[in-house]
């Protein structure tokens, strides 16, 4: 268990490295922030005056050593545009993204597992088509035309729910269940998928033949046995969801998160927050990947034991 | 969850207890929000939205009114005793948000540090609006004087400036490092947490989000007809027309134009409208290889047909200037000069002058940052092509008005004050920002048409000075101006509130008499 945790650790700390500089050199080549940052209808002479006021006269390798410098006195420098700290920014936006991902996972695990639990055992029967009619939906409607449709019946028509921003916790609805929509429909088929999987193993039978009661059969021994695969998927949808899924979401609804400021953020040239930002995703994502390693040895002894690894 | 269920209970109870005293208190949601807040180093125009309600300049003007009509602010009178030196005499008593009382040296400091400006994005500002300025002189607690280095005829016009609104030095200071020497990060620290005279004061401001604005008690003048005003910033249109629905918000900016029917066509909101004091242009590098010829750049510009545009793009209503002119000049407003027109047969006439042979003429444009631009770009290059021209459209989020391979370019030209000299003349000013960035020459003869324009104490003469350079313009064009664009409030009924003329563009005033709420609100 330990020699794996330290695998684990190595590779988070390699990945991580490559990623600072990938996210360094990835957004340079996007293009030059002096055209954004500082500005049109400008003197030449101002706008030398201000490429070295936002200190971005020095070479590509000068502000590579300056930035990896951030990593060991903790500053990460200033935004081009509220010249306020980076750190201080982004931490700003972490928490409200990590509310409506929470919220959304929840809603997901609450909804797709028993769907997918009952698509599996009541394939045959109209109820198990049912659950997949309505994840197939889920999954062919993209995020943005959910949100659309929902603020249109539930704020623009019948004026039930706010659209705008975080602040109660009716706000929370309409996003979670735009974000919650396909992944509940993702989660729905994969869990299905992994219970078909087992209830066609022999130890089903064997439960079942000791006269253990159906609702222990499904839930203990088909449920946890499945849990792998599904364990794997909500780490992979965690993962993606961190990354930017929410970014289009935070955006109709105002969601004060951290994926609007990263698009914003892109689209000025702020680098020293886009900087930050994204890596302090990809250490969230890392977190959350390692975190799903090792749950995967929880939730298999075999794995616990190394007997697989 | 169980927090979650009691927040919602909270503010289902706080929505029913605070809805008599919600009558003063409103919500808007903008489309573009500030990352900070300083007045003075801001010319974009979306700080432009935030800055009236929070500070005073020495001089204000009656904002009601298109033409100038000057009105004390911070000074109470004032006197141009020579033509380099303004007098003026200030207000006593008023009171900073701090609680401060301020002084004359407050005044002299908040004008030193732009006239006088060591900080880079202070010089900048400096340089293209405030460059005549010498210095500011405390004569006694009660008056100051003003020195220009030439002869000044818009002293009231420049003192009304945002960049020179009025800020308490001591609490400047006290903000970043030592707290009783002036240094660079006192200005940073300013723009998060930006301090003046205003009827209102900042009470939150979280960048990028939210500005929240409360009612100043200590203000000198007419007290705010709001309580509170809360700034969100919400980028979706369809979410901010929503917003105005659910009652969540009162006033939604930027609404284009196809939304207005369906605005109208609602009970509960109605829309205010307005021509907004800025050009969108269409710009051409006349230093380019292949544009040198001003014929070829003429012909640019007498293919387009911008009275079509408006008809298909604006429904009508934005106006189609016939000169780089805008009426908000007053005696300088010159509609009579006709420096642009449509004319497609003189475009085609003039590119067999020029011996065109088909070459491209690549247009950069950025992707939709001026309502309409992607619509007008595409029109544009069928309007063209219809005279024999090739163009092509390159769609390109940097700035490209710097480059020597531009050929032509979207960009507007806002009027930072209303004199020709705060549009026209801080964007083509000889080695201003269009010469400078190598796309467009003057010589002697423009330089000097220029300082005519800028400085003569004589209007008919600045009048004869402003014809003689759009003749020049007219004859080698470094731009086009496409049109005045139409701007939309959209608010809940029962808001009275609509842009107020005397203001440059998009200023967001709840000042007492630019805004009442109705009791049903």
């Amino acid at each position: 268990m330990l020699s794996r945790s330290l695998t684990v650790l190595a590779r988070m700390t390699v990945t991580f490295l490559v990623i600072v500089t990938l996210v360094f050199f990835a957004t340079r080549m996007t293009g030059n922030p002096v055209d954004f940052v500082v500005g049109e209808g400008l003197t030449s002479e101002d706008r030398a005056l201000l490429i070295r006021y936002f200190e971005l006269d020095g070479s590509w390798w000068a502000q590579y050593r300056a930035f990896l410098r951030g990593f060991i006195d903790g500053n990460f420098g200033l935004s081009f545009i509220e010249r306020r700290p980076v750190a201080e920014i982004v931490a700003a936006r972490i928490w409200p993204s990590l509310q409506l991902l929470l919220s959304a996972m929840a809603l997901t695990l609450v909804v797709a597992l028993p769907l997918g639990i009952l698509a599996a055992i009541r394939r045959d029967h109209w109820t198990g088509s049912a659950a997949m009619a309505v994840a197939f939906l889920g999954y062919a409607v993209p995020n943005f035309v959910l949100a659309v449709f929902l603020i249109l019946v539930f704020a623009y028509w019948l004026n039930w729910l706010p659209v705008v921003g975080n602040a109660t916790a009716l706000h929370f609805i309409l996003p979670t269940v735009t974000l919650a929509a396909g992944l509940i429909a993702a989660l729905t088929r994969f869990t299905r998928n992994a219970m078909l999987d087992v209830l066609g193993q022999d130890y089903m039978r064997t439960a079942r033949a000791k006269g253990l009661p159906e609702r222990r059969v499904i839930l203990h021994h088909g449920l946890r046995n499945a849990g792998i695969t599904i364990l794997s998927v909500i780490g992979l949808q965690v993962a993606g969801l961190a990354a930017a899924g929410s970014v289009v979401v935070e955006s109709i609804f105002a969601w004060p998160g951290i994926g609007d400021l990263l698009v914003r953020s892109a689209i000025r040239r702020d680098y020293p927050v886009l900087q930050f930002g994204v890596i302090a995703v990809a250490a969230a994502v890392i977190v959350i990947n390692a975190a799903v390693d090792l749950a995967y040895a929880w939730a298999d002894p075999r794995l616990r034991r190394g007997t697989l690894a | 969850m169980r927090r979650m269920l009691q927040g919602t209970a909270l503010a289902l109870g706080l929505a029913a207890l605070t809805g008599p005293a919600a009558a003063q208190e409103i919500t808007v949601v903008v489309a573009n929000m500030s990352g900070y807040l300083d007045p003075a180093r801001d010319h974009s125009n979306v700080g432009s939205q935030f800055y009236f309600n929070l500070f005073d300049p020495l001089i204000h003007r009656d904002y009601a009114k298109l033409e100038p009509e000057w009105l004390p602010g911070l000074a109470v009178s004032w006197q141009q005793t020579s033509p380099t030196t303004m007098e003026l005499t200030l207000r006593e008593g008023v009171q900073f948000h701090t609680g401060a009382t301020m002084t004359a040296d407050d005044v002299i400091f908040s004008l030193n540090r732009m006239f006088q400006a060591d900080f880079p994005p202070y010089q900048v500002r400096q340089r293209d609006r405030l460059a005549n300025f010498d210095r500011a002189e405390k004569i006694d607690d009660r008056t100051i004087r003003v020195h220009t280095k030439r002869p000044e005829t818009l002293f009231e016009t420049l003192l009304n400036l945002q960049q020179l609104f009025i800020v308490p030095e001591a609490y400047v200071k006290s903000l970043a490092g030592d707290p009783n020497a002036l240094e660079h990060d006192d200005y940073e620290a300013f723009g998060q947490k930006p301090v003046g005279t205003g009827p209102y004061r900042l009470a939150e401001f979280v960048p990028g989000q939210m500005v929240v604005y409360e009612r100043f008690e200590g203000f000198w003048g007419v007290p705010a007809p709001l309580a509170k005003a809360t700034v969100r910033h919400v980028p979706e249109v369809a979410s901010r027309l929503t917003a105005l629905r659910t009652g969540e918000a009162h006033i939604a900016t930027n609404i284009p134009p196809d939304q207005l029917a369906a605005i109208e066509a609602d009970p509960g909101l109605k829309a205010e409208s307005a021509q907004t004091a800025l050009f969108h242009m269409m710009i051409m590098n006349v230093n380019h290889p292949k544009m040198q010829d001003a014929r070829i750049r003429r012909a640019l510009t007498l293919a387009i047909d911008r009275d079509l545009l408006n008809e298909a793009l604006w429904l009508g209503k934005a106006e189609i200037p016939a000169s780089h002119t805008l009426r908000e000049f007053g005696p300088l407003y010159m509609p009579e000069l006709k420096t642009f027109r449509y004319d497609p047969e003189e475009a085609k006439r003039l590119l067999a002058e020029a011996g065109y042979d088909g070459f491209e003429i690549v247009y950069d444009h950025f992707p939709n940052y001026y309502t309409n631009e992607v619509l007008a770009a595409q029109a544009i290059m069928e309007m063209w092509a219809a005279v024999g021209i090739n163009g092509r459209l390159n769609q390109q989020p940097a700035w490209t008005g710097g480059k020597p391979e531009m050929m032509v370019r979207t960009w507007s030209n806002p009027m930072y004050f209303a004199d020709p000299a705060g549009q026209f003349g801080v964007m083509w000013a000889p080695g201003g920002p269009a010469q400078s960035e190598g796309r467009f020459n003057t010589d002697e003869a423009y330089a000097a048409a220029w300082e005519r324009f800028r400085f003569s104490a004589d209007l008919a003469d600045r009048k004869a000075a402003y014809a003689e350079l759009m003749a020049r313009i007219e004859a080698d064009p470094p731009f086009l101006p496409l049109w005045r664009p139409y701007e939309s409030w959209a608010m809940r009924q029962g808001v009275n509130w609509k842009p107020q003329p005397g203001h440059i563009p998009y200023v967001l005033d709840f000042r007492a008499g630019a805004i009442t709420l109705d009791a049903m609100n």
